[in-house]
Order: structure tokens, then C-alpha cells, then sequence
């Protein structure tokens, strides 16, 4: 009977291992627990002992391989009537490294109904391997269990079904928002789970929690919750106040005054169907390798731009009075309120990026750009600018065309408004698309026709594929 | 009375001497101690004998254990290699209704208490939280939180002292039971300890701390940890503390009787520090070499307990060759049972685990057993697929 040694977990949580070199060959005799090789884990060097006597029949993997827990390591036939065997009362659910071999004569089988058998149609695969915790079949899942909800959050009773937030569901805040600021959140009367991280990789920081409060105290200033500022005033301080104008600010107001003093704008808008956009963001959300990433409306409507951009070249182009440059290229600008006023970092050559990454570029950039951290090198050279005013709650608006740039996007909230459909009114996403262009060298029509294709691309986001 | 003149109360402990006491060289032969060695002098051959078995059978034991693991068998294994002097010399001074509290690698002394190798392996396995009963053995359950179970200790030995100030003591305990503390030089930074030792030392509680200092915890070194020896910490806290030679099983054994003799006798707590090696790694998810020399690996195997040991008890005619034999064999079928216990040993129903928590249901416990559920479930549908 041939008696294969899988590759066992000899660290913790270990999923691998090299062979470093083999203390004994085809042939060779060998006794429960002599050393049969050495291999090298993330962890350490170590000798492995083999867990059965008898003849060494092959050497599975060659030294220098790498072979990943629960593979063949080494087959050993038993001599007849000696050797050790696996006891064949060991229950089925018990962990081994030791699996008898189906394809050789005499060899032991598994027990009848047990809940290995589901593996057994392979003969080569290993039974078990990794260890007493897990056997192969249950080392990999494919189910995602819902979240632990043991951790106190403010506003959701402990039992409560998760839920899902703007930050994702109960195990993205779990692991987003450490001890001290779910502590801070709490301190606060802030709801986590609504916070998108700024932090590094979405992690929710404190100047999160701290904005949401402030923002959540404004509004019930607002409400009239706090008392009327003193007569004569609209608000508690001096009646009038001097403010300086500098860094963003003043960069700001002199793009804006020079961009709309020669530019001449020219806005067209147009409403949307965007329900099968709606569709696809949240199937990307679900997606765990989005996780993290900002899976928001601008993301599609990036992809729509450029898009839309190929098909009308001349949106995508800078004026110079005397002659215009088309670029071939997209550097797309996202424009970001900030505490510090408006800024317009660009991704440079968005036409390259996948959806994820495009994904993952528009979330670090809006994340830097929140907390100050935008560069002005980081605003040169764009060639077309979105603007989401959607996140905002409003619905369409004229933008100021960035200094250079002949095309500003604009997006307008989602909303489910009724829509017919096929001579029906039935409930459906809408957003309101648009934007401003630099009419010497954009007309009305040609800043429709590109504005359509991104409304086309919206409401048939398969297009993308084409 | 000023302040100053305030110290009536207080011990004025000599310190420890730093040269561990030894009452067996190196090479075997026998040396003169003025305290200790009366202790060993008149002990019978049958003692003797016993000290010897019980140190080779956990060392085969111990490394059948380790092979286990590399088979993928146990979770993780604690190798105790090169303590086995230590454990034994401290476990065979106590009575056996003296509580031990453990850390998590106490092989020795579990099994010298009778605990057997299956109850042992529970845990490494991870098919059982304890594999034991603490009361069946007066041995607690090992406790991987380092330096915790100095705490339980202090406590178990607060309810002697209050049991027996109010006359309840339960049947069949004595009122000068000692209670063990163990644990390791990396343990002795940890607050938990120093909290333990205050309270022993303010309550005068029958405590026995037994440090085994093998030298590293994991890759830190003990000098790292400690400028002075650790027994010179007991002063601190006010009470005794000695240094021995934990691989020389007659000195541990030495040692722990007079310690233990005076606990007994209302003496307060008391600190040995045995001095010995890990020969193996901190576990089996470590790699000593990385953080230590070939040397002294090799220093350290010229001072082995058990080779020291069979050498004086053979040349001594404490015990002949075929005694030594007849020995390995034991420890050879135990490793043998081992083995076979280990492979045989099934899995813990884990609902087990939630419903042992509380006296009554609860909200966190039936949220987390649902979980567990839901988890397990997912598992069961991906076979399902395949």
C-alpha cells in the first residue's frame, strides 16, 4: 500500500513551502520520523519527520520547488506487514497529513459517507494537509459570512442586522475605523458606518469623525436647536469681518476670473437614465476586490468621458487663438471642494487605466485633495474636467472651464424619478449631465453629441465593452 | 516616630547569591552544598529513579510531540527540551495536592501529576480548550496569556488564607498547602507578575514562585530583560529568592523542599529562579537560529540534565543499564500511545465552547454562535459545488 505525506502546516497559518533538499531517496527505508527533508517556510527552516515506515516509492517535488500546503510531498509504500499505518478508526472529520492513496492495490479507503467523500472523484488530490484546523476542501470559501457584529457602534443595537453605510458594511468598519475612533464616534453621537475614510486605504481618522460631527451640530444649529445670535446679527460674530484671500482661494478666483472673462462658456444639459449604471456600481461594490475604492457615479462617468472623448476628438483639446491642440490622450481633472477651497487634481493618461484602477486613482486623488494634500504639479495638464455637484444634492449647474481646458463634465444627483418607459411611467435613476465648454472651438452640437455619448454610456454601460 | 525610622515591618532580605546552587556538576560527580545538601542526602533509590524516569519519558514524549506537529498533526507545539530537570525537580517536591499553575510549557510537571498524554495534546490539537480537570490533578489548565496565571495563583492562595482564617476550609485540603506559580524569564516583564508579587508579599500568601529561566523569551535575550538575576527581584517584594541550577534536578528538587518547607510554615511567599536553557525553539512556529549562536547551543548541551543525571545515578549504583533500558522502552511506548491517541482524537463539538460561557443565554454569546454558524455553513456549500 503507497501512503502519501502532504505538505503540512509546520508554522502557523503557513500556505507554503520550498523544498530545500531531500535527506533520502527513491528506495531508501525510512522509519516513522526520520528526517525526510528540510524545506523553508516564510517562518523557518525546518526538518520534516515522516509519519509512516516503509520503502520511499517518489519524491513529489524536487528541491527548490515550492509547493503549497496540502500537496503530495513524499509516497512511502509500507512493507508488508510492518510499518505504521494511519489508524483506520480515525474519525473523518480529524485532521491528517496522512492520506492513504485510492489508485494503489490494498490501499486503505475512506469511510462510507464521510465528508471527505466529496473529494474522493480526484485521486491525485490531497485529503488534507494544512494542518489540525483546516483540510483542503475547507481551506478555500467561497461564502462570505456576514459580519461579526459584536462591535458597539452608536445607533445600532448590539444584534441588529448589519447594515450597509457609505463606508461599506459592518466588516469594512470594523476594520477602517480602529478602537479610538469608533470610541470617539461613539463620544460623539456619530454614526460610523456612514463615513467615508479619508485615511490611508479608506481608513476613517478622527478629523472624519470630527467633520461629521461638526457638520451634524451645524445642521441642527440650523434647525434652530441652539439659541437666536444676539439681535441685529445673522450669527454670533463682528458685524464685519476681513478676510484675507490666499493659497487655494486666491488660485482659485484667479482661474476662475481669467477662465470666465475669456473664455466664452457654452452649457448644454441633458437627463438621464442611469438605473443600469445604479446596477453595475453596486454589483462592483459587492465585488471584494473593489473594496475600499470609491465605486461612486464619477467613476462610470470617468469612463464615459473618454468614451465619449474618442468619438469627438474636439472636446478634447486646449485653445491657443492662432490654432487649437487636439490631444490624443486624456488627462482627466476631478474636481474637489475642499476645506481649502476648489481644486482640480488630474489623472494623467486616464484613457489607460482599467476600471479598477481608474477606480482606485480617483479615490487617493479626492483623498489627497480633502486633506490638503494636492500639489499644484498635480493640477497641471489637464484636457477634460469633471465636476460632481451631485454630491452636493444638486441637479445641474454652469462650471467654470479650468485655464487650458475646452471641457468641463458636470453630473447632478442621482434621483429615482418616474420615467416612461415604453409608453409606461415607472420609477427609475436620473441624473441630470452636463457641462461647460469653450465655445470657440466647441458648438452647440458638437457639445451635445458629447454630452449624448456619455448619456449613452450611462444608461447602457455595456457599451464600455465595445 | 519619624517617617524615616518606619521599617520595623519591613524584611531585610540578603540577596540572592548569583552563582546558582549546584549539587550536581556537570560531568556527574557529586558537590558539596552546606545548606542544601542534606535534602538529597538520605533520599531513597526509588526517588532517585523516579526523578530520571520521569525526565526521559517527557523528553521522548516531548519530541514525538514535535514530530506530530511537523506532520501536520497538532496546531503548535511548545518543545520543553533541556527543562525537564527543572519541571521535575520542582514538581517531585511538592505534595500532590499542592496547586500548580502553569504556563503552557509544563509537560513535565503535567505528566508527573498523572495527566495523561491525551488530556495533554488537547489543546495543541485544537479540539479542546483544557484537556484536563484542573481539580482531578491540582494542576490548572496551562495559561498561554504569559504571567496571568501568577495571578490566579496569588488568588488561589488568598482563598487558603481566607479559608482558613474562617474555618472553612474544605474537606480534605491542609491548611499549609503551597501553591506553585511557574513561569519564564520573558514572564517577569510583565505587570501581571509584579502585581502578583505584591500582593503575595502584602498578604504573606503560601506561594512558591518558580521561574524557569531558559534563557530566552522567543528571540529576546534574558540580559535584555533583566540587568540583575531574577531571584534578586524577590528582595524587592520582600521575600527569599534563590538561584539553582535548573538543569541539576538534585539542587531544584533541594532548593524547592526548603522553600516549600518554609511557606508551609508561615513563612510568606518565596522566589526560585532555576537557571536553564531552551534546547528547541519557543514553539514550533519558530526558528532559533535566527536569533541565536551555534556556541551556545553547544555550551548549553555540554550541561544537560538528563545525561548529567544518568551518569551519577549509573556510576553511584543507583541504577543499572538495564534500569536505563528498560526506561527508554517506556518512554518509547508512551510516544508509541501518543501517537495513536493523537491521530484517534476527534474534534470538540464547538457549540460547547459558546454554551459553557455564561450560566444563562447570551445576547453576545448567541450573536457569536450564530456567526460561527453562518461561517461553518459556507464551507458546506463549497463542497457541495465541487
Amino acid at each position: 500500500m503507497t501512503q502519501t505525506f502532504n505538505l503540512p502546516d509546520v508554522g502557523e497559518g503557513l500556505t507554503e513551502a520550498d523544498i530545500v533538499s531531500w535527506r533520502v531517496a527513491v528506495g531508501d527505508t525510512v522509519e516513522v520520523n526520520d528526517v525526510i527533508c528540510e524545506i523553508e517556510t516564510a517562518k523557518s527552516l525546518v526538518e520534516l519527520p515522516v509519519p509512516f515506515a516503509g520503502t520511499v516509492e517518489e519524491l513529489v517535488a524536487g528541491e527548490g520547488e515550492t509547493l503549497e500546503v496540502g500537496q503530495p510531498l513524499i509516497r512511502i509504500s509500507a512493507e508488508p506487514g510492518g510499518g505504521e499505518t494511519p489508524p483506520a478508526s480515525r474519525p473523518a472529520s480529524a485532521p491528517a497529513a496522512i492520506t492513504p492513496d485510492e489508485n494503489s492495490s490494498g490501499g486503505e479507503t475512506r469511510q462510507e459517507g464521510s465528508p471527505d467523500q466529496a473529494t474522493t472523484e480526484d485521486q491525485q488530490q490531497a485529503l488534507v494537509g494544512s494542518g489540525p484546523k483546516a483540510d483542503a476542501p475547507k481551506a478555500r470559501r467561497r461564502t462570505r459570512p456576514a459580519a461579526l457584529d459584536l462591535v458597539d457602534l452608536t445607533g445600532l443595537e448590539m444584534g441588529e442586522a448589519p447594515r450597509r453605510g457609505a463606508g461599506g458594511d459592518f466588516a469594512d468598519i470594523v476594520q477602517k475605523a480602529s478602537p479610538p475612533v469608533r470610541a470617539l464616534a461613539k463620544r460623539l453621537g456619530v454614526a460610523v458606518w456612514e463615513l467615508v475614510g479619508s485615511g490611508r486605504n479608506g481608513q476613517i481618522t478622527r478629523d472624519d469623525v470630527e467633520r461629521q460631527a461638526q457638520q451634524k451640530s451645524v445642521s441642527r444649529e440650523s434647525a434652530g436647536e441652539t439659541p437666536p445670535p444676539s439681535l441685529g446679527l445673522l450669527y454670533d460674530g463682528p458685524r464685519e469681518e476681513k478676510v484675507d484671500v490666499r493659497g487655494v482661494r486666491k488660485a482659485t478666483a484667479l482661474n476662475v476670473a481669467a477662465s470666465a472673462s475669456t473664455v466664452p462658456h457654452v452649457s448644454v444639459f441633458k437627463e438621464v437614465d442611469v438605473t443600469a449604471t445604479m446596477e453595475l456600481r453596486s454589483v462592483l461594490r459587492d465585488d471584494p476586490s473593489y473594496q475600499g475604492l470609491a465605486v461612486s457615479p464619477m467613476l462610470f462617468a470617468a469612463k464615459a468621458i473618454i468614451w465619449a472623448a474618442r468619438r469627438n476628438p474636439q472636446v478634447n483639446a486646449t485653445w491657443h487663438d492662432t490654432h487649437y491642440t487636439l490631444c490624443n490622450y486624456v488627462n482627466l481633472g476631478i474636481a474637489a471642494a475642499t476645506p481649502r477651497g476648489l481644486v482640480v487634481p488630474v489623472i494623467h493618461e486616464a484613457h489607460t487605466y482599467t476600471t479598477k484602477g481608474l477606480a482606485a486613482a480617483i479615490t487617493a486623488l479626492t483623498t489627497d485633495a480633502r486633506e490638503g494634500r494636492t500639489t499644484p504639479a498635480e493640477m497641471q495638464g489637464g484636457t477634460v474636467s469633471i465636476t460632481n455637484i451631485g454630491s452636493l444634492g444638486l441637479d445641474y449647474g454652469t462650471p467654470i472651464l479650468p485655464p487650458g481646458q475646452a471641457s468641463i463634465v458636470m453630473l447632478g444627483a442621482v434621483r429615482t424619478k418616474p420615467w416612461v418607459v415604453k409608453g409606461q411611467i415607472v420609477p427609475r435613476e436620473v441624473m441630470t449631465i452636463g457641462g461647460s465648454f469653450d465655445h470657440r472651438l466647441i458648438d452647440g452640437d458638437l457639445a451635445g453629441a458629447f454630452v449624448s455619448d456619455i448619456a449613452s454610456v450611462l444608461e447602457q454601460p455595456g457599451l464600455l465593452l465595445g | 516616630m519619624s517617617p524615616m525610622r518606619d521599617v520595623d515591618h519591613m524584611n531585610d532580605f540578603q540577596l540572592a547569591d548569583p552563582v546558582p546552587v549546584q549539587l550536581l556538576r556537570e560531568d556527574g560527580t557529586l558537590s558539596e552544598h552546606p545548606q542544601f545538601s542534606s535534602y538529597v542526602e538520605d533520599l531513597e533509590d526509588e526517588v532517585l529513579r523516579e526523578l530520571y524516569r520521569h525526565m526521559v519519558v517527557e523528553r521522548r514524549f516531548d519530541a514525538e510531540a514535535t514530530s506530530l506537529q511537523r506532520q501536520g498533526q497538532l496546531a503548535l507545539w511548545v518543545p520543553a527540551l533541556g527543562q525537564e530537570a527543572a519541571q521535575i525537580g520542582v514538581i517531585a517536591a511538592l505534595r500532590s495536592s499542592d496547586r500548580v499553575f502553569p504556563t503552557y510549557r509544563e509537560h513535565a510537571m503535567a505528566l508527573y501529576r498523572g495527566i495523561s498524554p491525551e488530556e495533554l495534546m488537547g489543546t495543541f490539537r485544537a479540539t479542546r480548550h483544557s484537556g484536563w480537570d484542573p481539580h482531578t490533578y491540582d494542576f490548572n489548565g496551562y495559561s498561554v496569556v504569559l504571567a496571568t496565571q501568577t495571578l490566579h495563583a496569588a488568588g488561589w492562595a488568598m482563598g487558603i488564607t481566607q479559608d482558613v482564617a474562617t474555618g472553612s476550609l474544605p474537606e480534605g485540603r491542609a491548611a499549609d498547602e503551597v501553591v506553585l506559580a511557574c513561569l519564564g524569564d520573558g514572564a517577569t516583564s510583565q505587570g501581571d507578575a509584579h502585581e502578583s508579587m505584591v500582593f503575595a508579599s502584602s498578604y504573606q500568601l503560601p506561594v512558591l514562585y518558580f521561574i524557569q529561566n531558559n534563557h530566552w523569551a522567543i528571540s529576546v535575550p534574558q540580559k535584555t530583560q533583566s540587568r540583575t538575576p531574577l531571584a534578586h527581584r524577590a528582595a524587592g517584594y520582600g521575600f527569599e529568592g534563590i538561584r539553582v541550577d535548573g538543569n541539576d534536578v538534585l539542587a531544584t528538587y533541594a532548593v524547592s523542599r526548603y522553600m516549600t518547607e518554609q511557606i508551609r510554615a508561615g513563612g510568606g511567599p518565596k522566589l526560585v529562579e532555576a537557571v536553564t536553557y531552551r534546547m528547541g525553539a519557543h514553539t514550533t512556529a519558530d526558528d532559533p537560529t535566527k536569533y541565536r549562536s551555534r556556541e551556545e547551543l553547544e555550551e548549553w548541551k555540554s550541561r544537560d540534565p538528563i545525561s548529567r543525571y544518568r551518569s551519577w545515578l549509573l556510576t553511584g549504583s543507583k541504577v543499572d543499564q538495564e534500569y536505563v533500558d528498560q526506561v527508554d522502552q517506556e518512554a518509547a511506548d508512551l510516544a508509541s500511545d501518543l501517537r495513536t491517541a493523537v491521530l484517534a482524537m476527534e474534534p470538540m463539538d464547538l457549540e460547547r465552547v459558546f454554551d459553557t460561557v455564561y450560566a444563562e443565554p447570551h445576547r453576545q454569546v448567541e450573536v457569536e454562535k450564530s456567526w460561527l454558524k453562518d461561517y461553518e455553513a459556507g464551507f458546506a456549500e463549497e463542497v457541495d459545488h465541487e
